[in-house]
């Protein structure tokens, strides 16, 4: 393993809390293991949860037989879909759920029944104790078939088992391609990915008693969401409750990727479970209920068309994509339209046609996944890039230089860019990865691959339709000197708390370990909606800043008084108040006490108790000591607070967030997924090595540059490019969820291959800093945007080194060698089941067989396929 | 089925618990111990989020039953911490951003410890060696080289202020 | 997913162990490292209403070396042990190398070299939930009587998956198995059935105690090659063990073991004839490659396709056995 690069290249920074590495808040509960997750919470007289699932792909739920369950000893309730029959959805046009299957089960693991019992293994034990009669139905496992579908639709209200269909023309894409010197079009296929965060998912709900009516009243749920303020509402819908009766806690939670940015059917059920049980349930999902649960990237047809001129201006892009949605609507409109608004505000495209086709199928449901809707597009885009890139003979990092945007500017579709740190990106991960000087000249089977990728930094237009604030921030401050900053973003590792501390405490002057965020309680947090499409820096951020601006100004005025000088002569900084006048800048900083700086992630968090007398805190003889004084030059954080709140009384400040309406987008169907306040950039070199024999690539090393605006916290921001990357690594490789007819192969986190470190490559980040005029600070995302880049640059790498082009995902060992031979037209062995990697036509299914029709032997007891005939499911 | 007495002894502490025979150290940690630092991520024994030492040796608590732990030295992520503030490879972790969403971070640094006790010293490929039995999402490993490296320089730093203050 | 109920039963030494298994036969699971047992009873492939736990027993954890230049490795000996244990190392370096590549480091700080030997034989429709084999209607090894890998078929496929068994195969190993009269000791190559779901000729009342390796195997030196997608963790999903004795410069006995396309680790028959008195070069190895896939059958019990690895058999011994060459000094 090479050294990893000292991070000497990351930005300089005149801020003292803004961009300088900083150890997460929490850093200390996680590494003592103190910090409580959900399922870590018990409540007194709290029962366990288990779920049935069915065991069909598709089928009517005839009969719920219950009744041997609740008979066994341990067991307190026993739910089912009629005890909520509420339909709901996380999109206002989805709502298709339900907590418990009430006619249908259309998946296999699909939610049947929910057992309530004294304990897991009891609960377990009464699940193998219901008999479910279910009529099986034929299902739809691929998406082209299930477009084909007239009858025993998915759902009833969608013909042809289709979700939803876009079709956008930008420009005239046929005089585009007409004017082309070269055209490039193939189909690439994506296999399905998800989110496999370490923690699954876990909910706690209970009911409090209402002291008038001295019935069940308010319910608290505890539950490892992304999106707290969402679950508050679907939970109103489907309970039937009002939402200021329902409390939503979200603890820490250990890895989201945009699996736990919806309602997730866990939350509801054991909302409802409590309510039948009359007791605090908790559920915790199993390794396998998560992959059930799923809400992943869905496998995707991309039919993709370019035209580039012979200097390598992209002139046309016809795309035509298909996702398998799975059975339920999920974020999947969502998902269809990111994928073709996302083929702009990268590269300047003068002509696009977009096709897209969200497909349900007998499958758990795909959702939201860290890069939503543009990562198995860009992954066809940059490819083919590639592929013409050669084409016309030109270097592949030139072709991406040549078709730039100049913002700032509104792309073709609608899409506002202003600031723009592509050009930058590319230039330096060209530059650190020594491009000019080694593409081309490696050994063989070793190779250099370059691509690029963008992401929004929040929806411009929230999916709920309405003009309330994106994000809303409260602070208080009082006679302490403490800052508390109470905020409704969820914290989910990616370092939301501490990106709200920091830009409290820089726009305060005050230390990071004055503030104490207070974050996702539907109680005490005011609303935000949620971290998802990375839009939590950016949005609550700026909140943030409002919140912490509009109080200051209350401490400004006070203290400007108290030091006879104009506000504006102010300077806030390090627990400091002082005037500029006379003491200019950091000179009176540095004569104030400073605590040591230690480490990578210094900070100053010896916070200056002004309070302290003669070793008591005596804040009256201090308010004394003050009143005797005259005007001051200097004065502490805290005297000014004091000093303000004696002016103001209490100190508050609110800040809230929306985008700007020049931001929102255009005006044609569909127009509301794609803007966004602000883009980031990526640009990445994949270095790999190719196994000719084998078919196995290793990754050595990719150069990742990612244009964040401003790296609020470097430390944070390189962390989530590098693990960006790194997922994406894991797309491109390893990682593929298997099917055969509707069953998941590899559920679990020993088949589903995850990276290990061994097989995971250094990862070089490199911060670049557009400061976009809007973001906080100039802060834009920096979590999702890398991802999508990975996966072609390692493919064009893979070209580089042997010389094939792959069109389908991930990059197997026998995908590969498969590819291999054809070229070099070896013996054709069958490695791939007829599925061709460089020209796919449909998905590959898992080999062997589910159903047996009208033959074989007689089936187990607890076969489905006993009961009923096997209709269909072949 | 009728529960058996067990004495465990963690962190250094001996522990009366009444189980069944079939209870898993790891529910007996967090369940009936409160000792919820380790986790649950898999149900198969592959992610590691769950290690414990045994002994001084790292092992899944998932996959040992309780019972089969009498008499033999437990170690969990709660017992890492020294004189109530973080151990270096603690300090490590929070300031190099080896911990993002910090729930299979118990489970590392009890790896990391089991590793640096028998080889002090190790090189990079020791380093990867050894965290390849545990699974992380967010962070791509990366970072986590960077903070083994700072607290085994801090640990060194340490030890040579302390023998020459002797 | 919580464990099945059981008694657990822990004896402290092998006679009091075997008298468990004879007195519950039938209803009895043997628990030794647990990697794989654990989960396979939370997945309920296993619900034994005992369970005889042998981590008490402390007399099957060492490698010792015999009077008579043979070695005794008792079962209960950790892979771990066997991966780092300089003597192995020095003299029986694939068996050493293929320790070294089972699972994870932590996995191999639990797991035993008797539980390597007696591994359940593993396959995707198999190895899952309770509730996900009600949705492929059960299979043949477990609850039910079809095959799903072999659609139509009724006898079991699923995959020897152990990386030791291969290397152990190349030495001559024997096991030594304790039972109710007392101890008998098989050669390993007897102990596997090359079926899928009776895998392997043990009774219920018995187990395997210790493993040997005979003098004669110290002059074969030999590699072991793993094919996995990820560096770590995985179950090999083909693995081949090498081994070449050499004298006067050319080889004059060679072994080729293979695991992971069979229901049953396998000794490729035909080896020695092909590499014996010969120099090896890549033309050797490869036919040695074609030999190995020859009697590789995997199926689709994981994940890679089965014509892949069959493929990588043919790659991994052509290798395996240029490398044996080098560890020999050719």
């Amino acid at each position: 393993m090479t050294q990893p690069t000292p991070r000497s290249q990351r930005p300089t920074t005149d801020f003292s809390i803004i961009g300088k590495p900083t150890a997460m808040v929490d850093a200390a509960e996680k590494t003592t293991g103190a910090g409580k997750y959900t399922d870590d919470l018990s409540v007194p007289g709290m029962l366990v949860g288990k779920i049935l699932h069915s065991p069909c792909p598709h089928a009517r739920i005839k009969r719920i037989h219950t009744s041997r369950a609740e008979q066994l000893e341990g067991v307190v309730a026993v739910v089912v879909g009629k005890d909520a029959p509420s339909p709901y959805g996380i999109l206002p046009v989805g709502h298709d759920e339900h907590a418990l299957a009430v006619d249908k089960v259309r998946y296999v693991g699909d939610n049947v029944a929910c057992v309530v019992a004294i304990s897991e293994a009891i609960a377990e034990e009464a699940l193998e104790l219901i008999d479910v009669d279910y009529e099986v139905l034929p299902a739809y496992f691929d998406p082209e078939e299930s477009m084909k579908a007239s009858s025993d639709l998915i759902h009833d209200n969608r013909p042809n088992n289709l979700e939803k269909d876009y079709h956008h023309v930008f420009g005239d894409p046929d005089k585009g391609f007409a004017e082309a010197d070269h055209v490039a079009e193939a189909r690439f296929i994506a296999n399905e990915v998800t989110h496999a965060a370490m923690e699954p998912h876990s909910t706690l709900a209970a009911f409090e008693i209402d002291s008038q009516t001295g019935k069940p009243g308010r319910l608290t749920v505890w539950s490892s969401t992304q999106v707290p303020y969402y679950l508050q509402h679907k939970l109103s819908l489907v309970l039937e409750i009002p939402m200021a009766q329902i409390r939503v806690i979200k603890p820490l939670v250990g890895g989201g990727f945009g699996g736990k940015s919806e309602v997730i059917p866990i939350e509801i059920i054991a909302a409802v479970a409590a309510r039948k049980a009359q007791a605090p349930v908790k559920i915790t999902y199993t390794r396998e209920e998560v992959f059930w649960a799923h809400r992943g990237r869905p496998r995707t047809i991309i039919d993709l068309k370019t035209g580039v001129k012979n200097d390598g201006r992209i002139i046309a892009v016809k795309a035509r994509v298909v996702q398998d949605g799975g059975a339920y609507c999920s974020y999947g409109v969502v998902t269809i339209l990111y994928s073709g608004a996302l083929l702009g505000a990268l590269y300047d495209i003068p002509n696009i046609q977009y096709d897209g086709y969200r497909v349900l199928t007998n499958k758990p449901a795909c959702g939201a996944m860290r890069g939503h809707g543009t990562v198995n597009v860009r992954f066809a885009f940059e490819s083919q890039l590639d592929e013409l890139a050669a084409k016309i003979g030109m270097d592949p990092a030139e072709i991406r230089r040549r078709n730039l945007l100049q913002p700032p500017c509104i792309t073709v579709n609608g899409l506002r860019v202003q600031s723009y740190g592509l050009p930058e990106c590319i230039e330096k991960t060209v530059t650190r990865s020594g491009w000019k000087e080694r593409k081309g000249k490696l050994p063989r089977g070793r190779g250099l691959g370059v691509a690029c990728s963008h992401y929004v930094s929040g929806a411009a237009n929230s999916i709920i339709r309405s003009d309330m604030p994106h994000s809303t921030v409260n602070i208080k401050i009082d006679r302490d000197g403490g800052v508390v900053v109470y905020t409704g973003a969820s914290e989910i590792g990616q370092g939301s708390d501490t990106m709200t501390a920091q830009i409290a405490a820089e726009v305060l002057g005050c230390s990071l370990s004055r503030v104490r965020v207070v974050a996702a309680d539907t109680d005490l947090t005011p609303i935000d909606i949620g971290s998802y499409s990375s839009r939590v820096t950016f949005m609550a951020g700026n909140a943030t800043l409002r919140a912490a601006t509009e109080v200051k100004k209350l401490i400004v005025a006070a203290a400007a008084t108290k030091m006879n000088c104009q506000p504006d002569d102010l300077v806030f900084r390090e627990d400091a108040v002082v005037s500029r006048n006379g003491h200019v800048g950091t000179a009176a900083i540095e004569s104030l006490p400073r605590a040591q700086p230690r480490g990578p992630a210094e900070q100053s968090s010896a916070a200056t108790v002004s309070g302290r007398v003669e070793g008591q805190i005596l804040r009256g003889s201090l308010q004394q000591k003050r009143k005797d004084e005259g005007p001051k030059d200097r004065m502490t954080f805290e005297e000014a607070v004091v000093a303000a709140i004696d002016f103001h009384g209490a100190l508050t400040g609110t800040g809230s967030y929306a985008p700007p309406a020049e931001a929102r987008g255009g005006k044609h169907k569909g127009a509301g997924v794609g803007p966004s306040p602000a883009y980031s950039y990526s640009a990445q070199v994949a270095e790999v090595s190719v196994d000719e024999e084998t078919g196995e690539v290793t990754v050595h090393k990719v150069w990742a540059a990612h244009d964040c605006g401003r790296a609020l916290n470097p430390v944070s921001v390189e962390g989530q490019i590098i693990g960006s990357v790194w997922m994406g690594m894991g797309q491109a490789l390893t990682e593929e969820m298997v099917w055969k007819d509707g069953m998941l192969m590899n559920p679990g986190l020993l088949e589903y291959r995850s990276p290990s470190s061994i097989e995971s490559p250094e990862v070089e980040p490199i911060i670049v800093e557009s400061v976009d005029p809007e973001g906080p600070f100039g802060a834009k995302e920096c979590s999702e945007g890398s991802l999508a880049a990975t996966i072609p640059a390692i493919a064009n790498a893979i070209y580089d080194a042997v010389g094939i082009r792959l069109h389908e995902s991930p990059f197997t060992p026998e995908r590969v060698l498969a590819a291999l031979r054809a070229k070099k037209n070896a013996k054709a062995i069958n490695l791939t089941e007829g599925v061709d990697p460089t020209s796919p036509t449909r998905f590959r299914e898992h080999g062997g067989s589910l159903w047996f029709k009208g033959k074989g032997p007689e089936r187990h007891p607890l076969d489905p396929s006993r009961h009923e005939p096997a209709g269909g499911a072949d | 089925m009728k529960k058996e007495l067990i004495e465990l002894r963690v962190n250094g502490r001996d522990h009366e618990v009444a189980i069944e025979p079939s209870a898993l150290l790891l529910d007996v940690l967090r369940q009936e111990l409160q000792l919820t630092g380790s986790k649950r991520g898999c149900d198969d024994s592959s992610c590691g989020a769950c290690t414990v030492l045994v002994d001084g040796v790292a092992m899944m608590s998932c996959t040992l039953l309780a019972a089969s732990c009498e008499g033999q030295e437990i170690t969990t992520i709660e017992g890492v911490s020294e004189h109530g503030s973080l151990a270096a490879i603690q300090k490590a972790y929070g300031d190099w951003g080896g911990a993002q969403c910090g729930y299979c971070t118990p489970g590392f640094i009890m790896t990391v410890k089991s590793l640096l006790a028998e080889n002090p010293d190790p090189s990079e490929s020791d380093i990867r060696d050894a965290l390849s039995s545990n699974l992380c999402r967010c962070t791509g490993y990366n970072q986590m080289y960077e903070a083994i490296r700072s607290a085994i320089a801090a640990e060194r730093c340490a030890v040579r202020n302390s023998e020459q203050g002797k | 997913m919580s464990l099945p109920r059981f008694k657990l039963l822990r004896p402290r030494s092998v006679a009091e162990a075997v008298e468990h298994l004879v007195n519950h036969a039938g209803s009895v699971r043997v628990l030794a490292g647990g990697t794989d047992m654990i989960p396979s009873m939370r997945q309920k492939l296993f619900e034994p209403e005992y369970v005889v736990d042998l981590r008490g027993v402390t007399a099957l954890r060492e490698v010792k070396l015999q009077a008579d230049g043979s070695v005794e490795i008792g079962a209960l000996t950790t892979i771990r042990t066997i991966e780092r244990s300089d003597f192995l190392r020095e003299h029986y370096p694939v068996l050493a190398e293929a320790a070294g590549t089972v699972a994870s480091p932590v996995l191999r700080n639990m797991g035993t070299i008797g539980g390597n030997i007696c591994l359940d034989t593993r396959c995707l429709w198999y190895n899952q939930s309770l509730t996900w084999r009600k949705g492929c209607g059960f299979c043949i090894k477990k609850d039910g009587d079809l095959c799903h890998v072999a659609p139509g078929g009724t006898k079991c496929w699923a995959a020897f998956s152990g990386d030791t068994p291969p290397a152990l195969l190349c030495l001559k190993a024997e096991i030594e198995i304790a039972g109710p009269h007392g101890t008998r000791r098989v050669p390993l190559s007897d102990f596997y059935t090359g079926l899928g779901d009776n895998y392997r000729k043990l009774q219920a009342s018995e187990l395997v105690t210790r493993v040997f390796l005979p003098a004669s195997s110290k002059d074969y030196r030999g590699v072991y090659r793993k094919l996995r997608v990820r560096g770590s963790i995985d179950y090999p999903l083909a693995g081949v063990a090498v081994v070449l004795k050499r004298s006067n410069g050319h080889v004059s006995d060679a072994r080729i073991g293979i695991t992971a396309v069979n229901p049953a680790p396998l000794l490729v028959k035909g080896a020695s004839e092909l590499l014996s008195g010969r120099a090896v070069d890549e033309a050797l190895a490869e036919a040695a490659g074609d030999l190995a896939a020859k009697i590789s059958k995997p199926l689709t019990t994981s994940a890679l396709t089965p014509e892949y690895r069959r493929e990588m058999i043919r790659v991994f011994t052509k290798r395996a056995v240029l490398a044996a060459a080098q560890v020999n000094g050719n």
